[in-house]
């Protein structure tokens, strides 16, 4: 069996699949690729391949991992020549290498992501003539300010309950761009050891600005990359690879 | 006015699904437009999910984008968030592959599949910025033709229309097409074409033909105003299915579909008969696929999707001849690619389940068989020839071959139907899972869904009137005080209010346009879910409109009446389905040799 590891990139409209619709594009395209997948054991075999974290539909990309078996001989140049073949524009793999069979599961290892979050026109927003870079510097620094930011989460029966997420805020500022328009960047923590939903954020942030309606879709938000922790340090995956 | 696709960007990031409107979708299909001489628009009049799930639809696509000189492109109804978000920002309904407004196209073609589909064409062509009727469409405006099953009865979208063509039109639509783009050179008025086009075979072009009523209202014949154009229109049917078009490169959605799979077609047509079954008649007669042309089809198919289901599809695939053979070779062909072959339309029979059985390896969840009616009069009165016996031997194999579940399909209100047709439905199942609750290895999972039957134009049964709203309630009100006292199986049933609509509307004839325009304007729309449909809407529409629908769905008409869809030719002929009509009714107790 061989593992490959891999790096992709993900523009456009392309932003706008669901994390299912990304694993069945990519199973699809290995399909047609032809390049022997490897499959689960058991009644109903699935191809195993990974994407290290989902991607929130609406988001676009620059580094994401992902890795996937296969059965056979397959060089990770094959598999980056052959599937770029099959993915539509607006997906490309920068980057395929061996991964080592024992080597740690890629989505175990992910420990935060960095997003940025481009405000994309406030022209059809009533912001009564606020100057939209300010106010949004403001209600971050008071959305920072808190100690508790409560997200609801449905568990097993619908049973709803409430977590804290302000811990999962690593790192958030934000800019001003030379057009007047507002740029954010959001380190925070993600994986299976817990994180909080950029889009969640920025909801709230719409919320504490006293201007509901510049809601999460006001916003084009795109994720830089995502890190694991190494000894005291967060560092880019991308780089393991 | 800027461009759509400029425009998209903010209305993309506020609705539901939004994969739904990318329009670039692995195999989808991008031609240059101004290098292509005619453009049409498929306009599939309901959800993503389920237009393109619809094997018509891939067919047409492969047929005119096939020819350098035709473009099709593909257009859904938009769902209701993004209805709002269109009409909200003025962005007109737009084809998805180049995000070209509807009104640009040369004409607009409308797959006509239920009927519950209807007021979706009304609510796409005004989002198309068209007027509703032909006759208020101009010479720049789209061509709007209709296709599939419904326009065996276009009655009640005629007005809306500029033609339907009749039968299969993977031959035909191309022709009609090639025969637009010369037109468009000569440049002739609107009447002109369309006279020249109703030349074609199975071109309906409905203007040209006057329904004329009584005094009382009721219909005594279609008249047809125009010398020209031939009396009466005649089915198309593609003779040599081998040689006919077909799709193994169809587009891959990226959204899940209501029929996610690579799907091959092994004939078409269905000789059984059943007299309720309007594509049996339809699809006559049956064209089988040649083995050799099935297994090539499969093998491009797969390598073209990467899809991991090949559906075998057919109105009864256990009929193909030695069907065992072509599924062993099938496999063969596809080893190793661990694609899953799937057999839909089982008939409910000991080889059936053997051929499931041949299929599943692995997991075993549920199989699922139709037998329409509970009693064995019953069915033979439906001509569905399937004995009590057949079904538990078909059963008992099935369980013995380790199947948990059934889905088990029957109808109400068949024509003869009593109140213990109805609760023979009840015993039988009760019957069933008493058998076989013991001998399955985990619960038996037994579910029913029940629906009420639809006359329909080009049946024997199409003179039945359906069964009143008030005994349809009483009928289900049966079942469901029956199964309320059988634990462990699940009872669905179709609501009587759609049933109903269908019943108006398959029967129809050519008033009920305004029906169906007043209903759009209430706000009608994606009827076909039961989320968005309200009965309320529609009863007012009749009120304001002063159509009676019991008129059309509870009356029963008679031999001498002239039927709505009596210029329009299925290919079996009238006195066909009188004599099966009448045989319906004597075949009861004659020992089934009909
Ligand atoms: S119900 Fe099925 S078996 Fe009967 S005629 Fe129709 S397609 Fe054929």
């Amino acid at each position: 069996m061989v593992r490959i590891g891999f790096l992709f990139s993900r523009t456009g409209h392309l932003a706008y699949l669901s994390h299912l619709d990304m694993l069945r594009l990519f199973i699809r395209a290995l399909r047609r690729a032809d390049l022997n997948l490897a499959f689960s054991q058991g009644f109903n075999p699935h191809p195993r391949l990974t994407l290290a974290l989902p991607l929130p539909l609406g988001v676009t990309a620059s580094n994401e991992p992902g890795e996937v078996y296969f059965d056979g001989v397959v060089t990770s140049e094959t598999f980056k020549s052959e599937i770029e073949k099959q993915l539509p524009e607006g997906l490309q793999i920068i980057k395929a290498v061996p991964i080592e069979p024992d080597a740690p599961a890629l989505a175990a290892l992910v420990e935060a992501a960095m997003y940025r979050a481009e405000l994309r026109s406030f022209s059809d927003l009533s912001l009564e003539n606020r100057d939209p870079g300010k106010l949004i510097q403001n209600s971050l620094e008071m959305l920072l300010q808190k100690e508790e930011i409560l997200a609801s989460r449905t568990g097993k029966k619908k049973k709803i309950s409430y977590l804290n997420v302000r811990p999962y805020i690593i790192e958030a500022e934000s800019e001003l761009t030379p057009g007047g328009l507002a740029v954010l960047k959001l380190l925070l923590k993600a994986g299976s050891r817990g994180g909080v939903s950029p889009v969640f954020l920025l909801d709230q942030l719409a919320l504490e600005s006293g201007f509901p309606s510049l809601r999460a879709v006001c916003w084009n938000l795109h994720r830089e990359s995502i890190y694991y922790q190494d000894g005291d340090t967060l560092q880019p995956l991308s780089e393991r690879m | 006015m800027t461009l759509i696709k400029d425009r998209l960007e903010s209305v993309l990031k506020k609705v539901q699904k939004p994969a739904r409107y990318l329009g670039n979708e692995w195999n989808a299909v991008h031609k240059e437009h101004h290098k292509t001489a005619v453009k049409m628009a498929f306009a599939f009049p309901d959800l993503y999910e389920v237009g393109m799930s619809n094997q018509g639809l891939k067919i047409l696509y492969e047929s005119v984008n096939a020819h350098n000189n035709l473009l099709m492109e593909r257009v859904f109804a938009p769902a209701v968030d993004m209805e709002a978000e269109m009409r909200k920002q003025n962005l007109p309904l737009f084809s998805l592959e180049s995000a070209t407004p509807l009104a640009e196209f040369d004409l607009i073609g409308f797959s006509l599949q239920y009927e519950l589909s209807y007021t979706n064409v009304l609510n796409m062509l005004d989002l198309a910025g068209l007027p509703l009727f032909s006759s208020e469409r101009n010479d720049n405006d789209p061509l709007v033709i209709g296709g599939g099953p419904c326009s065996f009865n276009p009655e009640p979208l005629a007005p809306f229309f500029d033609l339907f063509i009749l039968g299969e039109s993977e031959e035909a639509l191309p022709a009609l097409l090639l025969n637009l783009a010369a037109y468009k050179e000569s440049g002739r008025n609107r009447r002109d074409m369309l006279k020249r086009f109703s030349a074609m075979a199975g071109v309906y072009v409905p203007d040209f033909f006057d329904p004329l009523y009584n005094e009382s209202g009721v219909l005594e014949r279609v008249k047809k105003n125009d010398s020209t154009v031939p009396a009466r229109v005649v089915k198309n049917t593609v003779s040599n299915l081998d040689g006919a078009p077909y799709p193994t490169a169809p587009v891959v959605p990226y959204i899940q579909t209501v029929h996610d799979r690579a799907v091959v077609e092994l004939f078409r047509g269905c000789a059984r008969g059943c007299r309720f079954c309007q594509a049996g008649y339809i699809f006559r007669p049956v064209r089988r696929r040649s083995p050799e042309k099935i297994i090539s089809i499969a093998k491009d198919l797969t390598a073209a999707t990467g899809y991991d289901e090949l559906s075998l599809s057919s109105l009864s695939s256990s009929d193909y001849p030695q069907v065992d053979e072509l599924i062993k070779e099938i496999d063969q062909a596809l080893r190793g690619d661990k694609v899953r072959c799937s057999l839909p339309s089982l008939r409910l029979d000991s080889y059936s389940v053997e051929l499931a059985d041949r299929l599943h390896q692995g997991r075993r969840s549920s199989l699922t068989f139709a037998p329409e009616a509970a009693t064995e009069r019953l069915r033979k009165v439906i001509k569905k020839n399937i004995s009590e016996d057949d079904i538990y031997t078909a059963l008992s194999d099935a369980v013995a071959a380790g199947w948990q579940g059934f889905k088990l399909y029957f109808m109400i209100g068949l024509p003869t139907e009593t109140n213990e047709d109805v609760e023979a439905i009840v015993t039988m199942c009760r019957d069933i899972r008493d058998r076989y609750r013991g001998r399955v290895r985990g619960t038996l999972k037994l579910s029913v869904s029940v629906a009420t039957f639809v006359p329909k134009a080009n049946t024997p049964f199409q003179w039945e009137p359906q069964l009143s709203f008030q005994e349809i309630i009483e009928r289900q009100q049966i079942l469901i005080d029956g199964f309320r006292k059988i634990q462990g199986i699940d009872l669905s049933w179709h609501d009587a209010e759609t049933s109903f609509l269908e019943a108006v509307f398959a029967r129809g004839d050519r008033r009920l346009a305004l029906l169906l325009e007043k209903a759009w304007r209430l706000g009608c729309r994606l009827d076909g879910w039961s989320e968005h449909f309200s009965f309320d809407l529609w009863q007012q529409a009749f009120k304001e409109t002063g159509i009676n629908g019991e008129a059309y769905a509870n009356r029963r008409f008679s031999y001498d009446d002239c039927l709505p869809w009596d210029h329009l030719d299925c290919g079996t002929d009238k006195e066909y389905f009188i004599r099966e009509h009448k045989l319906a009714y004597s075949c009861q107790d004659d020992g089934g040799s009909n």
